[in-house]
């Protein structure tokens, strides 16, 4: 009889990839994402869960990369913690531009009185 | 406020003309002469200019909201919209400050809104005849491919500051970056509301001064990356 065995992360990084994909789907249906970002989001979530799933899918990102052994696996994820911790940074950042953006169109707007544009937000 | 139903806002609606202006005191008055003469009212968001640009376009006639700190090209053209929709536009024409657009097209730009024929007119340098530099010809190009792989969707002259938007765009536009990259974001509010676009060739105006006023090559693919950035984060 064929047996497949599961490690739990082969098995919750699908499930969450479908959460995901399903959360852009809906987004798009409420109009708050366009198709085009979903299919962004989907190529995304499609690798995570296809990797989960089919780690061999790495090898050939192995093969061209050269990382083989565990020395060089630690440096990689090392910099991949970086990279998310600059991405991350780089989120903030423009979260904390666009609060700032909003308080100087606010003001504009309040000092010209025309206060009734809130209505439209 | 005018409200306005569907059956009688193509009576005689209140046209708007928004302009973004950063330190153009001595572009702006002519740019607000000449606008006027299409529209009903003409705002100008003086983005924290420290030239008297806001104060000149006050004397110039036009509507002046003023941001205390230089904020970018789209937080100055967001905030126009907004002082636009308060004073009862339900067509705003957007234009640059620096004059290189030839008011004579705004007529051409408004008729198929009042017709009721496209919700938002983008104007096209590049559909006629005009001497455009190469170098701003190859920006303009890479500026439309990364607005189609950011919305998927082809324009033209999507970096165009010149734009036309109807009583639908007017209602339900709402942009949230604040620099050049509002360009890109506008093809995305037209993907997102399924507005009817048109395109109409138009004249434009380079002269040494605008091209100065124009985005260095690091400040567009700093807008690039912007835009890739938001487009995956939204």
């Amino acid at each position: 009889m064929f047996t497949v065995s599961l490690t739990p992360y082969q098995i919750a990084a699908p499930i969450f990839s479908l959460f995901a994909l399903a959360y852009a789907w809906n987004l798009v249906l409420r109009q708050k994402k366009t198709i085009w970002e979903a299919c962004f989001w989907s190529i995304f979530w499609g690798a995570v869960a296809l990797i989960a799933l089919y780690p061999s899918a790495l090898s050939y990102l192995s093969a061209a990369t050269g990382i083989a052994d565990q020395e060089n696996a630690v440096l990689v994820t090392f910099l991949g913690i970086l990279f998310f911790m600059v991405f991350y940074l780089v989120i903030r950042l423009e979260e904390l531009e666009q609060r700032h953006t909003k308080v100087v169109r606010m003001l504009a707007l309040r000092d010209a009185k025309l206060e009734k544009a809130k209505e439209h937000q | 406020m005018r409200h306005f139903s569907a059956s009688n806002c193509y009576a005689s609606p209140v046209i708007i003309a928004v302009i973004p202006a950063y330190n153009e005191a001595s572009r702006i008055t002519q740019v607000i002469e000449h606008a006027r003469v299409f529209v009903d009212r003409v705002i100008v968001v003086d983005d924290g200019s420290t030239d008297g640009t806001g104060e000149t376009a006050e004397r110039a006639g036009a509507f002046v909201v003023q941001h205390i700190q230089n904020s970018g090209a789209g937080a100055a053209t967001m905030t126009g919209i907004e002082a636009a929709r308060v004073l009862g536009a339900r067509i705003i024409i957007t234009l640059d400050a620096d004059g290189q657009h030839d008011p004579k097209d705004i007529p051409l730009l408004l008729n198929p809104v009042k017709e009721d024929k496209a919700d938002i007119v983008f104007a096209n340098r590049f559909g006629q005849r005009n001497r455009i530099p190469f170098v701003r010809r190859i920006f303009n190009g890479i500026g439309n491919v990364v607005t189609l792989l950011a919305t998927g969707k082809w324009v033209a002259d999507s970096q165009s500051g010149f734009k036309v938007l109807g009583p639908k765009a007017v209602d339900q536009i709402d942009l949230r970056m604040s620099g050049f990259e509002f360009c890109t974001e506008i093809v995305r509010e037209v993907v997102q509301h399924r507005w009817r676009v048109l395109e109409v060739p138009t004249k434009v105006l380079y002269s040494d001064y605008t091209l100065a006023k124009g985005q260095s090559f690091a400040g567009g693919v700093k807008t690039a990356l912007r835009i890739l950035l938001r487009s995956f984060l939204r």
